[in-house]
């Protein structure tokens, strides 16, 4: 009919990542609830109002978040793991962010963003604390799986799975980075997300054992993620083995 | 200095076009600074998995590479870049061909450190899997410098065409400039070797007798081994 009304249009998808200030006096609750539901305002505050204290309390959320982790993780052989296990993933989620920071400012750079130092690091911190959050809501079904097998291997495997689904979300963080300052999307930022997760899963290498238990804090041997995963899935699944091992 | 070196590294053409154009001795300076800087922390980590010392050599020898191969090609690249109608000044080629040097050493010193971190995970010269570190170690360098030279020579070619407003003789001087560095480059390369250092030979800063041989000439012998 030809006065007939036109249907109404879906609502609008919100916006993911709103390039806004945070709301004036934000808390600790404030930054949770900005990095989960509107991380664009706190790329908007990192650039345009840094202050220290932001970075700090991202940083600190994160390590905690991550330490909290550690301790499901450690849960698994318990024993000395319960701090062996905290302590290393925090030790090695700053090493990967010190590795990486020159090239996470070059990309950037690369990208086309003018932005400082600080603001770069600051984002970083944000990521990780984003991951660490993702990774404190896992912690209940990695908990739980934890309890009910004896399988290094399986344990191992499962918390790659979930560090892999919350490491995504906080890389998300520094791709929007790239869009919101630069207007640009391009692969530079892309490519150094793998960069940094190809650094991350070395240093769970480097820094083995974080599941299993071992008589030493770091390990003797030096190797490559690659084959440090083919020689654990090999034991877990030789002739040989009968029952899976903690150990 | 800073913004010389953010502004090279977004590829702010409209800013290093004004640059070039002023020629300014500071900017020679701050390339050669950054090429200094970046390239010499690169070359510690290539060394490094050889022997400490061998380190310290490549370290010194990478900056001197890019600074030779710049010295040795600089009035060829200054009269191809006239010849094919870019506008540049001798002066200017320089400048231009110094400044895409040190976009390229500044990404490999942020690499340096992701670098030094792979070189602590290869399995140690001497232990049963040297050689798969080895290979880890040669391919990831590959791939960073490739990485390095692909993005400095995009900035300078979008460079290029702003400053001759003709994609065609920006392409074709680019290409010109290219292929004589990598030709004179790979040569001195050999000149200057060892930068990785063969296992079974003695940490040295030049080889024996290094003015001698050809890489070409290598090249070609390998070439005829394997398949002739």
């Amino acid at each position: 009919m030809p006065n007939a009304t036109p249907p109404p249009l879906p609502p609008q998808r919100p916006v993911l990542f709103p390039f806004e200030p945070m709301p004036p006096g934000y808390s600790t609750a404030g930054v949770v609830e900005s990095l989960l539901k509107h991380p664009g305002r706190v790329i908007y505050e990192l650039q345009n109002n840094w202050r220290a204290g932001l970075s700090a309390t991202l940083l600190i959320f994160a390590l905690l978040g991550l330490a909290a982790y550690g301790l499901v993780v450690g849960s698994f052989s318990g024993g000395a793991q319960m701090w062996i296990a905290p302590a290393k993933i925090c030790l090695g989620s700053l090493l990967a962010i010190l590795i990486c920071l020159p090239s996470l400012y070059i990309f950037t750079c690369l990208a086309g963003v003018e932005t400082r130092v600080r603001t770069m690091v600051g984002i970083l911190f944000a990521a990780v604390a984003l991951s660490a959050l993702l990774l404190i809501g896992f912690a209940p079904v990695a908990w739980i799986f934890s309890q009910a097998t004896d399988s290094v291997a399986f344990m191992g495997a499962l918390h790659l799975l979930l560090w892999a689904i919350a490491i995504s979300f906080g890389l998300r963080l520094i791709s929007a980075t790239s869009r919101l300052l630069s207007g640009r999307v391009g692969g530079h930022m892309t490519l150094w997300n793998l960069i940094f997760i190809l650094v991350c899963l070395q240093m769970m290498t480097t820094l083995r054992p974080i599941v299993g238990r071992s008589d030493r804090f770091l390990p003797g041997e030096k190797k490559f993620f690659l084959a440090h995963w083919f020689e654990t899935i090999d034991k877990a699944t030789g002739p040989q083995i009968k029952a899976p091992t903690r150990d | 200095m800073t913004e010389r070196f953010k502004a090279m590294l977004r590829g702010d053409v409209e800013r290093l076009s004004v640059w070039l154009a002023a020629a300014d001795p500071r900017s020679l300076i701050s390339s050669a600074l950054m090429i200094v800087a970046g390239s010499a922390l690169y070359g510690f980590t290539i060394g490094i998995w050889r022997a400490p010392l061998q380190s310290l050599y490549t370290a010194v020898k990478f900056p001197l590479l890019i600074f030779l191969t710049c010295a040795g090609n600089g009035l060829v690249n200054g009269m191809l870049a006239q010849l094919l109608g870019s506008g540049l000044s001798f002066k200017q080629t320089t400048f231009a061909i110094l400044m895409s040097f040190a976009i390229a050493a500044m990404i490999l010193g942020a690499f340096s450190p992701i670098t030094l971190f792979i070189w602590y995970n290869a399995p140690p010269l001497g232990s049963k899997n040297a050689s798969a570190g080895h290979s880890v170690m040669l391919l990831t360098h590959v791939f960073v410098i490739a990485f390095a030279g692909v993005m400095a020579n995009r900035r300078l070619l979008n460079l290029l065409k702003k400053i001759s407003g003709h994609e065609r003789t920006a392409h074709a001087v680019l290409f010109s400039w290219l292929a004589g560095n990598l030709f004179l480059g790979a040569q001195l390369a050999w000149n200057l070797r060892p930068f990785i250092g063969h296992p079974s030979l003695t940490v040295q800063f030049l080889r024996d007798h290094p003015l001698q041989g050809n890489f070409y000439e290598a090249v070609w012998y390998a070439f005829r081994n394997l398949f002739l």
